[in-house]
């Protein structure tokens, strides 16, 4: 990737997405994206027993519909000038009372209308594959409702043209998210993995909501237009902390550190749930946000800083934790954490990174979407196994999800002219571009992940498809119905292209600029192959790669896992991620609270309690002039009439 | 039709010796004709249909006629001259304009569903004593029972309540208001007497309400006596003028304390109408001691139309006088806000706790009043439907939670404990009405709240709307803690009876979730109802510069 | 003779009624006050019409008497009722919750 003197700052704009109302019926009638989904939840949780027999078929029907009308969207966008791509979609006045106007928007730009796109196109492909994989539960029909909520709110979340829509979608996958990983709820460890989701989302929820509010009170105004239209004119310290405040609402929806505990217990959810949310989109929404709110952290360059350091941190942790986990499931959870790491560090880098950070998001929710439908595709032809111990030599029973597990696996990892190579080329050049000893430092980060990447891969492939039978007795793996496989060849397929379609040449990039401020450059693909640190790139997933097939081919792999060295437990630990939570906030949080109690017995009960005794007292007082005699009533009334009588005739 | 050019003239006020009729617009006050009709059939029905029939007959007529009446007013709508606010009609005894309509229509439907509420029969036992006139707990009273006597005199008393209702705030002259009120006001004292469970609380409430009601109209009667000697007529366009002119010419601008008395009298009867403090002191023992499906119609329907007379006299009658009522609302609103907020806080008795919180929410209307501008007629009469559909849910919830198997209603909040986890879907119905009362953002009531507020300010009564919004946060307090009662707190013992909701209850609540959400999600269409259309910015002002007609 | 006369003395009977309302105990008599409080604003009726020189304040003097009318029926059925049940005729019994805990079916405060 060059960076060359030519390289010129496009700041289309000046900032804020033009707001020019729509045009076309595709594009004015946005709504229907969100409505199609929304119907399908409706239709199913409230429509009972009844419609049990075709409700399935229902929920795939309308995400294909709503993708349907994401393309047209897109086609429609794509008709335009790029100028005028950011289209502001009134869906309807809300309430306007006085000179006060709440209205409902839509943004439609390229950044939404991509993330509609990868949200629609792979939810539609995990609902189809649901159809085979919940075959045979009972709460199908509830868990096809869920997901179209999910859907829906998903949507909210991407087309909000203001932080409190944006907001109410947030809230509404949180709840989708909350409700999908404990669907088995009968089954403890989904339940208390439900509720510890839910808890550590509150506290990035908590985040997002105070930066709304400061927004609001500082700007005036929650449209993205307006708020970033104005971010110059905010006082650096406020900047600073509405950036760091919205990056602690990504991180808990991103499961960055250090609130990323929740991911890998959120595995006990169904397969397809994994998938969709905690791997192809939802956990991406962080992602979504900081780059959205591009303008404020561009103003407020310490709180971008940190966006970049903590989305370093991540992709390191989350890589280690992968290398260590058994279950497949987790270890590939630890691997999502990972990819976001990389994307959010591209965020953190500013212009030079968005396109790439988008374009990774896009390809990872292929290959990622691709490798957990993979893993479902295992557990469901292995009784639910989820120990990659008790795998092996998988490739012969299930052909089809070896083939597609394995492009996705290439893809993840970074074989040249796979879909992640391109993406991920794109973030570590970037992040060297990004310039001084920042740059470096975190373009080693991304390299020694890089090399993370490929030997956990390469781990969850070999002990699951290479090697000796490791079942359990009663294990007769088969190949999973087309309803699951389709769905698996066709993101598979993405994986394989879909990075040098977005890559090269930089037309994402390019399609991207009006909705986000892009750093534009030349196209160079040697470069972007013999340049030193995509020669080094390449070296240490090789070395990750031999690694691995030294460890888990060459070596025998015992049933168990045997005892680790201090790094490798700390791994599989989670790198003691909910010991320090508990370390560090449960205890000193018990702690806090019983000195609060006492606090409040002694102290505050003197004060605020003589206050809440006091309206108590009076309105027990005056509960007791409420006698129950109509001839006090009478009385109250003729006082009544004397004061009102006073007040008018009485003149001061 | 009167045109408004005529300048409607005082009702009787030059006896001139003519053959020709009165001008009387029958299209105009069709709604009104149509449920009065109703009202005189159902006495025959009751006269003359056999005992069998009469049920049917009564409430398929009562929901025909309200129904009938409903699109009646609808109708009426596209007959207003696109440039006026409205028409006078009878001798300028009536107006028909925008307000009056979309009230009218309001109480109609709300009406409509208190009716449905009024209907519900389970095993052959409605919420009406079996035969009013025995003495509870006598041999006869249990003889009707078991006989299944019904009293469905209920359904005409409650078609001439409604006819009152609709005449209430459509009234443009004094006695027209008196009549209405009366008319309105006299079936329910009854009404609120025929409880079939604690019929000692039920006729208790009646004469209360009933001696307290006759009290308060000997006041409003007064205060429209001193006024009529202010103006020389009783008619709103003709005392507006007169309060312009400084009176009657008779008094020579002398006569101002008669006026000012008489604002603060008929202020009296108004005010104890929609239970502002301290007139309020009826409504927890009425809401408490009536039978619930009556309750209902009160708080939903006798509310709306209350405040529509309010309203009328008000910015109409009262118009030029503005600044003179103003402290007087003021006060009685500050008080309403602050006492009535502050006594529910310790209610343990469901029933008087709504019955608080109505009042709560009637101060909260009359901030509007006091704005005295297009923007508070508009966000008073948005509040006002709003809450009533809400109301008539919670009350309708109300009905179906009992203390035990074929018991009473579960009047005692406590026995509310646990009621989220033995029917969800009801607890959350009344979760969802609860937190419309307490105006959170996309219910109704946050839209109604807002709405209020923001007029209140406009017309800089700002204080009022800081303590406003000081109550609406007491008020939560107590609703949140009823959710927190219902789905959170262990049940004693084994927790409230529910009983299934019939097909009339389960439409009633239904209808209340609906029209709640609907109104907070996309309250758009009913809001723009309701302000006067901008047509013409020249003609504005003389059309009424509040939406009322003259 | 002034008619303001009137009104001052149609003022002593309305607060005479009012006077009664508040502290006589039987329903009745209480009734009869409001009654005489209705028929003070017709005297004031009656004599602003005289002094407007229109029939408007008669009329409405008759239509207050029907009304009046009207509302003795429906008082008297209701004060009977209760005077039925209760044998007794003090009016002001409080509403037993808010004095003591009710009972479930049909109370009974006597």
């Amino acid at each position: 990737m060059t960076v060359s003197a030519t390289a010129t700052d496009v700041y289309l704009a000046a900032a804020p997405p033009a707001a020019a109302e729509a045009g076309g019926a595709i594009l004015s009638n946005a709504w229907l994206l969100i409505a199609l989904p929304l119907l399908g939840a409706a239709v199913l949780l409230l429509g009972g027993r009844r419609t049990d027999g075709w409700g399935h078929w229902l929920a795939v029907l309308l995400p294909l519909a709503s993708f349907g009308w994401a393309v047209l969207a897109l086609i429609e966008l794509l008709g335009m000038d790029p100028a005028d791509r950011s289209q502001t979609v009134p869906v309807y006045e809300w309430f306007s009372v006085g000179d006060f106007s709440a209205e409902v928007s839509l943004l439609l730009d390229p950044l939404s209308i991509s993330f509609a796109l990868l949200i629609t196109g792979v939810g539609s492909l995990i609902h189809i594959y649901s159809i085979g994989y919940m075959a045979h539960d009972p709460g199908r029909r509830r868990f096809f409702g869920y997901l179209n909520l999910f859907l829906a709110a998903m949507l909210v979340l991407v087309l909000a043209d203001n932080f409190v829509l944006l907001f109410l979608g947030w809230e509404g996958v949180g709840l989708a998210s909350y409700l999908l990983i404990g669907f088995w709820q009968y089954k403890p460890a989904a339940a208390v993995a439900a509720k510890k989701a839910f808890l550590i989302n509150r506290v990035g929820d908590l985040g997002l909501l105070i930066a709304i509010m400061i927004v609001f009170t500082t700007v005036g105004t929650v449209a993205f237009s307006g708020v970033f239209g104005a971010a110059d004119e905010i006082g650096q310290g406020v900047l600073t902390a509405i950036g760091l405040l919205l990056l602690l609402g990504a991180c808990g929806k991103s499961a960055q550190l250090p609130l990323q505990a929740w991911l890998l217990d959120a595995m006990e959810g169904p397969t397809p749930v994994s998938a969709l949310i905690h791997a192809a989109t939802m956990v991406t929404a962080g992602v979504y946000l900081i780059v959205r709110a591009g303008p404020i952290f561009e103003a407020a360059p310490a709180a971008q800083l940190t966006v970049a350091i903590v989305g370093a941190a991540t992709l390191l942790a989350g890589a280690i934790i992968g290398c260590a986990k058994d279950d497949i499931k987790k270890a590939l959870a630890g691997s999502t954490m990972s990819q976001i790491g990389y994307m959010v560090l591209a965020a953190g880098l500013g212009p030079i990174g968005y396109a790439a950070a988008i374009a990774h998001l896009i390809t990872h929710g292929f290959f990622k979407a691709g490798l957990f439908l993979g893993a479902g595709s295992v557990m469901h032809g292995m009784n639910d196994e989820v120990d990659m111990r008790r795998y092996g030599g998988l490739r012969t029973a299930m052909p089809v999800t070896f083939a597609t597990f394995g492009l996705c696996y290439l893809s993840i990892i970074g074989i040249p002219f796979f879909s992640g190579w391109w993406t991920k080329e794109s973030i570590i050049s970037a992040t060297f571009a990004y310039g001084g000893v920042t740059g470096q430092i975190l373009g080693g980060a991304t390299l020694l992940g890089a090399g993370l990447t490929a030997f956990y891969m390469s781990r969850i492939m070999f002990l699951t498809f290479f090697g000796g039978k490791r079942w359990a007795e009663d294990a007769h793996p088969h190949e999973s119905p087309a309803s699951m496989t389709v769905p698996m060849v066709i993101l598979a397929a993405g994986a394989v292209v879909l990075g040098a379609v977005l890559v090269y040449g930089y037309r994402f990039a390019e399609f991207l600029s009006p909705a986000v401020h892009h750093h534009a450059h030349e196209f160079d693909l040697a470069h972007m192959l013999t340049a030193p640190y995509s020669l080094a790139a390449i070296a240490v997933l090789v070395v990750g790669v031999a690694v691995a097939w030294l460890r888990y081919i060459r070596a025998e792999v015992p049933e168990t896992a045997p005892k680790g060295n201090a790094i490798t437990e700390a791994a599989r630990n989670e790198l003691y991620g909910n010991t320090i939570n508990e370390e560090l906030f449960m205890r000193p949080g018990q702690a806090l609270t019983r000195a609060m109690v006492t606090i409040d017995d002694k102290v505050v009960d003197g004060l605020v309690n003589g206050v809440g005794t006091g309206t108590r007292d009076g309105s027990l007082s005056l509960r007791r002039l409420q006698t129950g005699f109509a001839r006090t009533y009478a009385l109250t009334m003729l006082f009544g009439a004397a004061i009102v009588v006073a007040i008018l005739v009485v003149r001061f | 039709m009167i045109p408004l050019t005529d300048s409607a003239p005082a009702v009787l006020a030059s006896p001139v010796i003519t053959e020709q009729p009165p001008a009387i617009d029958y299209g105009l006050l069709s709604p009104m004709l149509v449920v009065f009709a109703a009202g005189v059939i159902a006495v025959l029905i009751e006269a003359f249909a056999p005992k069998a029939q009469r049920r049917s007959l009564q409430l398929g007529l009562a929901l025909a006629s309200v129904l009938g009446a409903f699109v009646l007013t609808v109708l009426q709508v596209g007959a207003l001259p696109a440039d006026e606010a409205g028409v006078t009609t009878a001798l300028g005894s009536v107006a028909i304009d925008r307000p009056t309509l979309f009230l009218q229509g309001t109480i109609l439907v709300l009406a409509f569903i208190s009716l449905l509420l009024i209907a519900e029969q389970r095993s052959g036992e409605s919420a009406f004593a079996a035969q009013a006139a025995t003495v509870p707990g006598s041999e006869e009273e249990r003889s009707h029972v078991l006989a299944g006597s019904q009293h469905t005199e209920v359904y005409p008393l409650v078609l001439f309540a409604v006819l009152g209702m609709q005449l209430f705030p459509a009234s443009n002259d004094f006695l027209t208001m008196f009549i209405a009120l009366e008319v309105m006001s006299l079936p329910l004292y009854l009404l609120c007497g025929l409880a079939r469970r604690r019929r000692l609380f039920s006729q208790e409430a009646a004469v209360k309400y009933f001696l307290l009601g006759a009290f308060s109209s000997a006041f409003f009667l007064f205060g429209i006596a001193l006024v009529y000697g202010y103006a020389g007529s009783v008619n709103f366009a003709d005392i507006n003028e007169a309060i312009g002119e400084g009176g009657s010419p008779l008094f020579a601008g002398t006569a101002e304390p008669l006026l000012l008395v008489g604002i603060a009298m008929i202020g009296v009867g108004l005010l104890f109408k929609i239970g502002a403090v301290p007139f309020h002191n009826w409504k927890p023992d009425v809401y408490q001691g009536a039978p619930t499906p009556i309750t209902a119609l009160m708080a939903s329907a006798v509310l709306v139309a209350a405040f529509g007379a309010l309203l009328r006299v008000f910015l109409m009658a009262f118009g030029a006088s503005v600044e003179q009522w103003r402290p007087m609302l003021w006060v009685v609103a500050i008080l309403t806000m602050v006492l009535a907020a502050v006594i529910a806080v310790t209610q343990r008795d469901i029933k008087r706790l709504l019955a608080y919180s109505s009042v709560v929410h009637a101060g909260f209307v009359l901030t509007a009043v006091i704005a005295a501008s297009p923007e508070g007629l508009a966000g008073a009469m948005f509040y006002l439907a709003a809450y009533g559909f809400t109301t008539i849910g919670a009350f309708a919830v109300i009905t179906l939670v009992r203390t035990h198997e074929n018991g009473p209603e579960a009047a005692d909040l406590a026995q509310w404990a646990g009621l989220g986890r033995t029917s969800p879907l009801l607890a959350g119905s009344l979760a969802l009405f609860l937190l419309a009362f307490a105006g959170i953002p996309l219910t109704s009531g946050f839209i109604g709240k807002f709405a209020v507020f923001q007029a209140a300010v406009a017309a800089g009564a700002t204080p009022l709307v800081v303590v406003g919004v000081l109550s609406s946060a007491v008020t939560a307090f107590f609703y949140v803690r009823i959710i927190v009662l219902m789905f959170f707190s262990e049940p004693e013992g084994s927790g409230p009876a529910v009983i299934r909701a019939g097909a009339l209850t389960g439409s009633v609540i239904g209808i209340g979730v609906a029209a709640t959400l609907l109104l907070g999600v996309y309250p758009t269409p009913v809001l723009d109802t309701m302000l006067p259309q901008p047509v013409g910015e020249e003609a504005e002002p003389t059309a009424a510069d509040d939406g009322f007609t003259r | 003779m002034d008619p303001m006369n009137y009104i001052l003395l149609a003022s002593v009977l309305f607060t005479i009624g009012a006077a009664g309302v508040l502290v006589r105990r039987n329903a009745i008599i209480v009734f009869m006050c409001v009654e005489l409080m209705l028929n003070a604003c017709n005297l004031v009726f009656v004599a602003f019409a005289r002094m407007h020189g229109d029939i408007e304040g008669q009329v409405i003097a008759f239509f207050v008497m029907i009304v009046a009318a009207a509302e003795v029926v429906v008082g008297l059925a209701i004060i009977m009722q209760i005077f039925r049940t209760r044998r007794s005729r003090r009016w002001m019994m409080p509403i037993c919750s808010s004095t003591r805990r009710r009972r479930d079916s049909v109370c009974d405060c006597d």
